[in-house]
């Protein structure tokens, strides 16, 4: 299979993922009780603005044709308006999700930077005393909620140290909230540890198991020294698993960027989602839904396309 | 496998260190700029809005998804309403210094009242005039529907006229006699006048003129102004919204919170800006707000009641813990149509004995820690009133779990395995009732908000002390607004009916305007009467308390909700714990819940 085929494939498959999504959270949303006016407009409303509301919003038509209707308007590259925050869906993704995207990468980029390197040192201190250490270490990282490491952070780096701001940048582009790097620094840890002591053991393990492969023996015996043999050689067949789960650690990140948004004071996609939820806003959820679906098929993708860059048995076997 | 201790180490070493410095680097490490204060300058102050909030529209007019009574504040700074009746003076009153009107003359058979304008400027130096009240009189005559505030038969459905005198003089008039203070406290206060020499137009293009006058040419302008005021990004831009009335105008409006308000230096009304700059700051939760707090970057905050026990800890940082009451109630209202339980609620023996095993005092205090106040009726007892009656005031049903298991036993009610069953159905005085069955248990289900731990305990006391007198108590929780969506008026055959009690109350469940009559509540046909509570001569004593002259009239409606119970009256908790820096005064927390950021002054 080409590689053009292959991809055309997975896309087509990708485009089926979402639309089954959309369908399946329009229903669920739409199969909620009461619908969403009287929450939106408060006790006070009459009954004649609930009325207005939902004729307005189009949710007094029958289910199937809100969805057609729903579907139409995203062909267009409209994803409605918000029943809440009174603006295009669109465009509250457009001024959410780069903020998101900032602590997530960041997050990923920090996690993994530090991740991969730790993981080929313990494998190749293993079973001692270090290595249980930092074993011990990212267990306890891994069993961390991020709420609760967040507040530890803020409790002796905001408020005992006072070393960095208890809340994330409050800019509303990515260059303010750049410019604003100390008050990354508590979020992006908190984003980050879990994905250190995810990836670190993954690395170890995938570091240990190329090491016993007849390949290292072999260049061992012919003389290469150990750095260059697991900089030069285990290092890329170490990576193979650790990009697989990259792609699905997508959902992830947004899970976790949800929890550090809450507790930094970060409006970003997560917290976006979150309210949505709270306040049965269904064209924000439909739409964080979407982005979200998007993202998660998208780093799958990627992830594979990557693993058949760095590991060409992948092609090979999929050929 | 070995390594070569030295410079293999060394290595690991060194990769290490390049990857914490990456790290680093990476989340910018730069600088522990972390506690800056907020106040550095006397000219500028923060206040915190409240968790998870967005200000999303500055037009005070509007739809009611809109018109949040955060909105509400930070647009009457900048346009201010034509009678200010709030309380932001420490009583509830009109704040005159805050109005464009400087006088309300009601005729003696109390069906007109004639307004005087005082002699105000709006900022493009143009006069505020009887054209401005009239604009906006047209524009809610003509979208009444549309509009935030409509609750039919009420305003604009009860103004038969507008009638022009002179630049400074007009008059209303009414279909029937209305209590001067209820129609200047509940009706005339949502006047805002409105610059109709920069607004009244149909389109970004269309050139001003008199199109409100005609009710398609209103229809015109208000969805102009909405679609205008749609665009949050512009606020801080747009010509539009720079001639105001208010002491403050908009610096910066952020779509994801922040907003700006800077002092309007063409103010020339009696509540000038005290500090120049006003930065409003979102907050996405509770916690992440009290952090601010603590790192000194917030001026004007609050705190949970369940971190009360934390005050000194602000105290020591220069603040003052200062309790915000609101005027509002709190209840549980009762689903009157519920199949299975409609018909014991419709008893008032149930009713009562539901009442008297609730512990207010006791939730009060300890569930609350002493931030609520007990309530037993439909007016707020948080602040002192003359609309208070001496029954409501007195508690005409005491906690008392005794007193409530010999009610029911004396109705037919026979305890089995912990709960109260009906053994003895009849609807004589010593039976259970009409419509309710042999056999029928009392035992209710509660749809409560979620998310707040001081409710789950409320909740958990009263299922307690309700288990004492035989009465079970069942509690599902959602989001406040599931709870509101799945809690509506209904008839017994919808399939939505299921409901039995209801609870949105975490914060206040109902707040009043500033003359607390029930005729959305309790009123028969009321749009807010969600349990569909129906008793005629209640409807009689709400509809007196707008019409009569006398505050008796709120008194006897105040005596007759609280003997009647229409909802369980619950502990009415404070709007909100507020946390001050030291020497931000000159203002009292308006108990309507808005904040009046004019009157904030720096005194030290």
């Amino acid at each position: 299979m080409t590689s053009l085929l292959y991809l055309t494939r997975r896309v087509l498959q990708a485009v089926a993922v979402i639309l089954v999504v959309t369908v399946v959270v329009f229903c669920l949303l739409h199969a909620l009780p009461g619908g969403p006016a009287r929450g939106i407009l408060g006790p006070q409303a009459t009954a004649q603005q609930i009325a207005e509301f939902n004729r307005a919003q189009g949710l007094d038509r029958p289910l199937p044709v809100q969805y057609l209707y729903y579907l139409r308007t995203l062909l267009h590259g409209d994803l409605g308006t918000s029943y809440t925050l009174n603006e295009p869906v669109s465009q509250l993704i457009a001024q959410r999700l780069p903020k998101t995207l900032v602590l997530t990468v960041l997050s990923a980029v920090v996690g993994l930077v530090i991740a991969v390197p730790l993981g080929m040192w313990q494998a190749v201190r293993r079973n001692k005393p270090v290595d249980y250490a930092v074993t011990a270490l990212s267990f306890v990282a891994y069993a961390t909620p991020v709420y609760f490491l967040g507040i530890i952070l803020v409790l002796v780096f905001s408020q005992i140290l006072p070393w960095f701001p208890p809340q994330a940048p409050q800019g509303d582009t990515v260059a303010q909230v750049l410019s604003d790097p100390a008050g990354l620094v508590l979020p992006v840890t908190a984003g980050a540890a879990s994905m250190i002591a995810v990836f670190s053991r993954y690395m170890r393990a995938a570091t240990l198991e190329n090491l016993s492969e007849d390949y290292v023996r072999t260049a061992r015996a012919g003389g290469t020294r150990q750095h260059a043999i697991l900089w030069r050689h285990v290092f890329r067949n170490s990576l193979t698993p650790v990009i697989a789960m990259l792609g699905y650690y997508v959902p992830v990140l947004f899970g976790g960027a949800l929890v550090v948004e809450q507790l930094f004071n970060y409006p970003g996609m997560g917290l976006l989602f979150w309210s949505a939820a709270q306040s049965s806003d269904y064209p924000v959820l439909l739409g964080c839904v979407l982005v979200i679906s998007v993202a998660t098929v998208v780093g799958t993708l990627l992830a594979d396309i990557v693993q058949r860059i760095v590991d060409p048995r992948v092609k090979a076997g999929r050929s | 496998m070995s390594l070569a201790r030295t410079a293999a180490g060394r290595r690991w070493a060194l990769a290490a260190v390049v990857a914490v410095a990456a790290g680093t680097l990476l989340t910018g490490c730069a600088g522990g700029s972390g506690n800056s204060s907020s106040s550095e300058s006397s000219d500028s102050v923060n206040y915190a809005l409240p968790a998870n909030f967005t200000p999303n529209w500055i037009l005070p007019i509007g739809t009611a998804a809109h018109l949040n009574t955060n909105n509400i504040s930070i647009a009457a700074t900048l346009w201010e309403p034509l009678v200010a009746y709030d309380g932001s003076t420490g009583t509830i009153g009109w704040n005159k210094a805050a109005s464009i009107a400087s006088a309300a003359d009601f005729a003696p058979d109390g069906k007109s009242v004639t307004i005087t304008l005082g002699n105000r400027l709006w900022s493009d130096g143009t006069p505020i005039t009887s054209r401005d009240v009239e604009f906006w009189f047209d524009l809610i005559k003509a979208n009444k529907a549309q509009w935030a505030n409509y609750n039919a038969g009420k305003a604009p459905d009860n103004w038969t006229g507008f009638k022009t005198i002179d630049a400074q003089h007009f008059t209303i008039t009414f279909d029937k006699a209305y209590n001067p203070q209820w129609m200047l406290a509940n009706e005339l206060s949502m006047i805002t006048p409105l610059p109709q020499h920069a607004w009244d137009r149909t389109s970004a293009s269309a050139p001003v003129s008199d199109a409100d006058r005609t009710p398609a040419g209103a229809q015109q302008v208000w969805n102009y102004l909405n679609t205008a005021a749609k665009n949050i990004s512009a606020y801080a831009t747009d010509p539009l919204w720079k001639t105001v009335s208010g002491p403050y105008t908009i610096d910066t409006y952020s779509t994801s919170g922040k907003v700006v308000l800077t002092a309007n230096p063409k103010y020339d009304g009696g509540e000038k800006a005290g500090i120049k700059t006003v930065n409003l700051l979102p907050f996405t939760t509770t916690s992440a707000e009290e952090n601010a707090l603590r790192a000194g970057q917030v001026d004007y905050g609050y705190i949970d009641s369940t971190d009360l026990d934390q005050q000194s800890s602000f105290t020591n940082l220069g603040y003052t813990v200062k309790p915000w009451t609101g005027w509002a109630i709190t209840y549980m209202p009762y689903n009157f149509n519920n199949p299975t339980m409609g018909p014991v609620f419709k008893q008032l023996y149930a009713r009562q004995a539901i009442q008297t095993s609730i512990d207010q005092d006791s939730l009060a205090k300890v569930v609350f820690n002493g931030t609520a106040v007990p309530g037993y009726g439909p007016i707020p007892q948080a602040q002192s009133s003359d609309f208070l009656s001496p029954v409501q005031k007195s508690n005409p049903y005491p906690f008392s779990t005794t007193k409530a298991k010999a009610l029911l036993a004396a109705h037919g009610w026979t305890e089995q395995n912990g709960i109260m069953v009906c053994t003895d159905p009849g609807s004589s005085a010593t039976q259970c009732g009409a419509g309710v069955a042999q056999g029928t248990k009392f035992q209710m289900q509660v749809l409560s908000q979620s998310g707040s731990t001081v409710t789950d305990n409320m909740m958990s006391a009263i299922q307690s002390s309700l288990a004492e007198s035989g009465i079970g108590l069942s509690i599902k929780t959602a989001p406040v607004n599931s709870v509101l969506s799945q809690t509506p008026q209904c008839t017994s055959g919808q399939s939505i009916c299921t409901w039995q009690l209801s609870f949105f109350g975490t914060a206040g469940s109902w707040y009043f305007p500033a003359f607390p009559t029930g005729d959305s509540l309790f009123q028969s046909q009321g749009g807010s009467n969600f349990g569909s509570y129906s008793n005629p001569a209640l409807d009689k004593l709400i509809t007196a308390s707008t019409t009569s002259n006398s505050t008796q009239a709120v008194q006897d409606y105040s005596a007759a909700a609280a003997d009647d119970l229409p909802v369980i009256w619950l502990p009415e908790p404070d709007y909100q714990i507020s946390v001050i820096r030291n020497g931000l005064g000159g203002f009292a927390q308006d108990s309507l819940a808005d904040f009046h950021p004019a009157q904030w002054k720096w005194t030290k």
